[in-house]
């Protein structure tokens, strides 16, 4: 198999520079004086306005992908471009959703997302501000816990607080790291919907790392498979779908099944093996 | 102090072998409040009327005093002021150190919590001296500062200031990373991350700090009093120990106990705020599911 040139073939055809670029990207991490590597040297282009999943099993450097296009990392070797330029600090131009959400403890909903508004880089005159944050506390439906602080919230309270906290700047490239495995399939229907609607409406790009094979088929244009540790590229598969996409009845058509067959397939022998390793 | 002690006290019949059934009349009585309090009283008068009768000679009782002496001397300080010079004096000595210690460790506190750099410079130096027992520089600052009143507030100050500065460090130094980082990503220039996140973040740890402090505070005047000074609560002890008035001693004495008791239901009420305020603030790591079984 060789996906390094598939990857590389497919951002030809679309014809546009690449918006993100993994070079020969590679991670290794000390653990107790020994080499763990987690990310196999990796070429990868995303293209701009693309919505791009990752998926594999747990530890093949789909967190390390995300950490390293955000600035938080670096590369042991190999590069990470954004818009043709070497990411080697925070990297501004992207807004990220860890999978542990860092909403600060003594704030209310209302005020964690409004944070980034409350910034010089987003200096946001203050009613317009507070528009802003009524429209999102609405949209990921979290009207009434607007006067609640994270530990008054449940789980996936605190997931739509820190989605809503990181649309609210509107970045043009969005990392998402798990975003929804916290919540129930009903709302996770919705907030696909709305992640969708709003990705798509900006056009941002999005880079979204899931466990789950279905999220991603609904939501991407591109799902990157990846092999169990150390992580490395398996296979791209383009997903072939008209948008817009009805996120609630997307998942019964055809064409839907006939893809999340072709991906399981990929991925199942990496799982058993991930799980005996 | 009777609901803490309350709970003590429930604490203690629930304790297996006391549980059941079976609770003798005794045992039920103590643990009513009215029965606990009742028997506590007895047991204060029991020592109070042994203390006042028993049949000594009379050396031991001029060691020993009595407590209608004793009354008897604080009913005379009340009156002529004595001890509200001294007791003023100890809260005024205490209170100023204590607030320019905290104000000092909270400000170098925030700067080395900033400024890694400067703290890996200062860091064994300000470990040295924080190992050492402060009261050590008592009889120094006396010859420094005089034996007047300045002397005390800085060694209740250095006390207080080290407490405070190592829990402002350490508050400033546990924010989490990934905090911080999602600020930067935004654009958070670090100033901004000092406002809006690191000051935040750092505040239960320094009113941890600052509430143990006042209890150092209290003993380190106490202390700097009994080695050298003209007056406070400690000079008082010391002043009649040295007349061979135990009497005055033993009411001294008195007056500090009440004082820390005083000081101690305070800060247990504080404390009881705070730790309201903390739960709020502080996710829940473990969903209540679990939290039950």
């Amino acid at each position: 198999m060789n996906e390094m040139s598939t990857a590389r073939a497919v951002a030809g055809a679309a014809g546009t520079p690449a918006k993100i670029r993994l070079l020969r990207a590679e991670k290794t991490f000390q653990v107790r004086g020994q080499d763990i590597e987690a990310l196999h040297p990796t070429d990868l282009d995303i293209r701009p306005h693309e919505f791009i999943a990752l998926v594999g099993p747990s530890g093949c450097g789909k967190s390390t992908i995300l950490n390293m296009i955000a600035g938080l990392m670096r590369p042991t070797a190999g590069e990470v471009l954004y818009d043709g330029q070497a990411v080697t600090g925070p990297n501004r131009r992207v807004g990220y959703m860890t999978q542990k959400d860092t909403l600060l403890p003594w704030r209310t909903t209302r005020d964690n997302i409004r944070i980034a508004l409350e910034l010089k880089s987003h200096a946001t005159p203050r009613a317009e501000a507070d528009d802003r944050v009524r429209q999102m506390i609405e949209l990921v439906g979290l009207k009434g816990f607007e006067n609640h602080t994270p530990a008054e919230l449940s789980g996936g309270m605190r997931k739509r607080a820190a989605m809503a906290r990181t649309l609210i700047y509107e970045p043009e490239t969005l990392l998402m790291d798990e975003p929804f495995g916290a919540l129930d399939s009903q709302l996770k229907l919705l907030m696909l919907d709305q992640l969708q609607s709003l990705t798509q409406h900006r056009r941002m790009t999005v880079v979204f790392v899931t466990h789950d094979l279905g999220e991603a088929i609904t939501l991407s244009d591109r799902i990157v498979v990846l092999s169990a540790r150390p992580g490395r590229i398996r296979a791209i598969h383009e997903v072939r779908l008209e948008r817009p996409r009805d996120v609630f009845k997307v998942r019964f058509t055809p064409a839907f099944s006939e893809q999340h067959e072709r991906l399981w397939d990929e991925l199942k022998d990496d799982i058993i093996k991930g799980t005996d390793v | 102090m009777a609901p803490r002690t309350a709970v003590i006290g429930t604490g203690r019949a629930r304790r297996p072998g006391a549980t059941g059934g079976d609770q003798s009349a005794l045992e039920r009585f103590f643990s009513t409040s009215a029965g606990r309090i009742g028997s506590r009283l007895v047991l204060v008068a029991l020592i109070l009327l042994v203390w006042e009768y028993a049949p000594v000679p009379r050396a031991t009782r001029f060691w020993m005093s009595s407590p209608s002496l004793i009354l008897g001397t604080l009913w005379d300080w009340l009156f002529d002021g004595t001890i509200w010079a001294h007791l003023g004096s100890t809260l005024l000595v205490m209170s100023e150190g204590y607030v320019i210690g905290c104000a000092a460790g909270i400000g170098f506190g925030f700067l080395l919590g900033f400024f890694p750099r400067l703290s890996r410079v200062l860091a064994p130096l300000l470990a040295s001296f924080y190992a050492l027992p402060k009261i050590a520089l008592a009889p120094l600052f006396v010859i420094l500062l005089g034996v007047d009143n300045s002397s005390k507030v800085a060694l209740v100050a250095v006390t207080v200031f080290f407490l405070v500065l190592t829990s402002t460090i350490d508050g400033v130094r546990a924010v989490d990373r990934n905090t911080v980082n999602a600020l930067v990503l935004m654009g958070a220039t670090r100033t901004e991350i000092i406002r809006k996140v690191l000051i935040w973040a750092a505040l239960p740890w320094i009113f941890t700090g600052m509430r143990i402090a006042v209890r150092y505070a209290f003993t380190t005047t106490l202390l700097a009093e009994l080695i050298a000074a003209n007056r406070g609560l400690g000079f008082l002890i010391e002043l009649s120990s040295g007349n061979f008035n135990t009497t005055g001693a033993y009411a001294a004495i008195m007056v500090v106990i009440i004082c820390s008791v005083l000081l101690t239901e305070l800060l247990s009420r504080l404390e009881n705020r705070m730790s309201h305020w903390n739960q709020k603030f502080t996710p829940r790591s473990a969903p209540p599911s679990t939290a039950i079984a």
